[in-house]
């Protein structure tokens, strides 16, 4: 197959590893990464597996679609402040108009004093994050200080440009370092902004609406959480592809380590919703409501292991 | 002409004017045959639930509207009396549920001068589906769900596609979330692959039926929330309440 990219010399580490190269398990993707050895291999992407999920798709019954990859919709954003800084996240993945995942985890661990939110393909945003994250710590190992914000913002722009954006990740980047507090905001292209306020994510424009309003420089805490709350809300309640709870880390410059409030706010517990009216009594079968129509019992002639 | 002096033929020019009132003509190249794409359908969402009784019909809606991922209403109703005793609850474009329920109404108010009576559900049944199959080829689109009492007062509940094609059923949902209302109703209220006793279905079950679909729809669907507004048709009237659902 062409190989439009070229590999940068070394970069063994950045490349996507399947045991059983190119072809693997690709069914739901539309291309798949060469490995190091292979026929061909130069890196980059290889494009032969879109023919076949073209073929595949027109010969599917009228109606039925491939599955899509999960996206998480989002609304994800993070502001600077007197003392660090402050990352927010909804917790909706959609995969089209279905919700897959009501509580899912954006915001993602990088290193100790840097925290990185996700919108775009959930599996992109992971396991791009989860590399970049090892990577940090190996350099941490290697060279025996803090990773530097601008460190992580560069190795994940180096990789998501190589990619030239099918690595659907578009990332708000918050942390603190010797040079002070820095937030980013990186789109899947491989570009970046640094800023004090970002937001990303389908529901960014409502989020930057009240970051818009409420932004000054300089908050302290409390309304730097308030103001990231907000902003979340704004994406949870008027962006169909955000919704649910809202998660919140704070990283401060005087420790350098992250606080992480998971479910910071839940105002959508249908727990309450379901309170407010009497739950039909047949949604619980009663036992023997599911006829048997067959039994068969087989006894395994167990014996504890002696070790 | 004057305007294409020095100018080579695969130039196009539009005249675009300026916010200071003055106007000028800019030129481009063209890359030949251009399509343009007639795109008239939007999807704003939402999902219809409709169940029968004995005596009584059970019509519920949700009331928001969106299109793409923006909410462009949390408070239309999907809901629409078309007869004396029928409700028809369509979801999928609102221009075309509303200019079908527009034609639907004048043409029983026609109807009712000509005849000096209501049309009853089955007529307006077939009514309807005569309306959608007149479009065919550039149909409503619409996912209608026609409910009320028959001549015989019991609870008649109509299904239809986008082209008219009808049939009478026990229950029925249709929109964004029929998929996650169907399967819940086909095991609580017809009771299903299961083989316990089924209680008699008055109108206070269907209620607490529908909330309880609504509520599980709202969690999976996006474009279901807000709130439902569910309809009870009885040969005495219509009662309506409006039940508040998850806004995110």
């Amino acid at each position: 197959g062409e190989q439009p990219f070229s590999e940068p010399p070394g970069d063994d580490r950045s490349r996507a590893r399947s045991p059983s190269g190119s072809s693997s398990g690709a069914w739901r993707g539309m291309a798949t990464v060469a490995g190091p050895g292979e026929e061909g291999s130069g890196g980059g992407f290889s494009f032969e597996l879109c023919a076949r999920n073209a073929k595949l798709a027109a010969t599917l019954p009228q109606g039925s679609r491939l599955p899509a990859a999960m996206k998480t919709g989002t609304t994800i954003c993070g502001v600077v402040y007197k003392d660090g800084v402050v990352l927010g996240a909804d917790t909706r993945a959609t995969g089209g108009s279905e919700v897959a995942d009501k509580n899912c985890a954006k915001i993602h661990y990088l290193a100790p004093n840097i925290y990185c939110c996700g919108a775009g393909t959930a599996a992109d945003t992971e396991q791009t994050t989860a590399l970049i994250s090892s990577q940090l710590e190996l350099l941490r190992l290697s060279t025996g200080t803090q990773s530097r914000v601008v460190a992580a913002v560069t190795l994940l722009k180096r990789m998501l440009f190589r990619y030239q954006g099918h690595v659907s990740a578009a990332l708000v980047l918050g942390g603190v370092d010797v040079a002070g507090a820095h937030l980013y905001q990186i789109y899947p292209q491989g570009s970046t902004g640094k800023l004090p306020y970002v937001t990303m994510g389908s529901g960014s424009l409502a989020a930057m609406s009240v970051f818009e309003t409420g932004y000054r420089d300089d908050m302290d805490e409390a309304d730097a959480v308030d103001l990231v709350k907000d902003a979340i809300f704004g994406g949870i309640f008027n962006d169909l592809g955000s919704g649910s709870n809202c998660d919140i880390t704070i990283i401060r410059s005087a420790t350098g380590l992250a606080e992480e409030r998971r479910n910071f706010r839940t105002p959508n517990d249908v727990g309450q919703l379901r309170a407010l009216y009497a739950r039909p009594a047949s949604l619980v079968p009663p036992p023997g409501a599911t006829a048997i129509l067959e039994t068969q019992v087989e006894i395994f002639d167990a014996q504890p292991m002696d070790l | 002409s004057r305007a294409r002096r020095g100018r080579s033929r695969k130039e196009m020019s539009t005249i675009v004017r300026r916010c200071d009132g003055g106007a000028e003509r800019v030129w481009q190249a063209s890359g030949g045959p251009t399509e343009h794409k007639f795109d008239p359908y939007d999807f704003n969402g939402g999902t219809t639930l409709a169940i029968s009784g004995e005596d009584f019909v059970m019509v519920a809606a949700d009331t928001r509207m969106s299109s793409g991922y923006s909410i462009l209403s949390r408070k239309v109703s999907k809901l629409h009396k078309v007869g004396e005793r029928t409700m028809l609850a369509a979801a999928g474009c609102q221009t075309d549920v509303v200019a079908l329920v527009n034609t639907l109404q004048t043409r029983h108010r026609m109807y009712v001068h000509q005849t000096g009576k209501g049309m009853t559900t089955t007529a307006l049944a077939q009514m309807l589906s005569n309306t959608l199959y007149y479009k065919r080829f550039f149909p409503y689109y619409a996912f209608n769900v026609l409910a009320g009492l028959d001549a015989d007062g019991k609870g008649a509940v109509y299904s239809y596609d986008a082209i008219g094609s009808f049939q009478r059923v026990p229950f029925s949902a249709s929109g964004s979330g029929q998929s996650y209302v169907i399967p819940l109703l086909d095991n609580i209220l017809c009771h299903k692959n299961r083989q316990d006793p089924q209680p008699p279905l008055t109108p206070q079950l269907a209620v607490e039926f529908a909330k309880e679909a609504f509520v599980s729809a709202g969690e999976r669907d996006i474009h279901t929330g807000d709130a439902v507004e569910i309809a009870v048709v009885t040969k005495d009237g219509i009662t309506t309440e409006t039940f508040q659902l998850k806004q995110d």
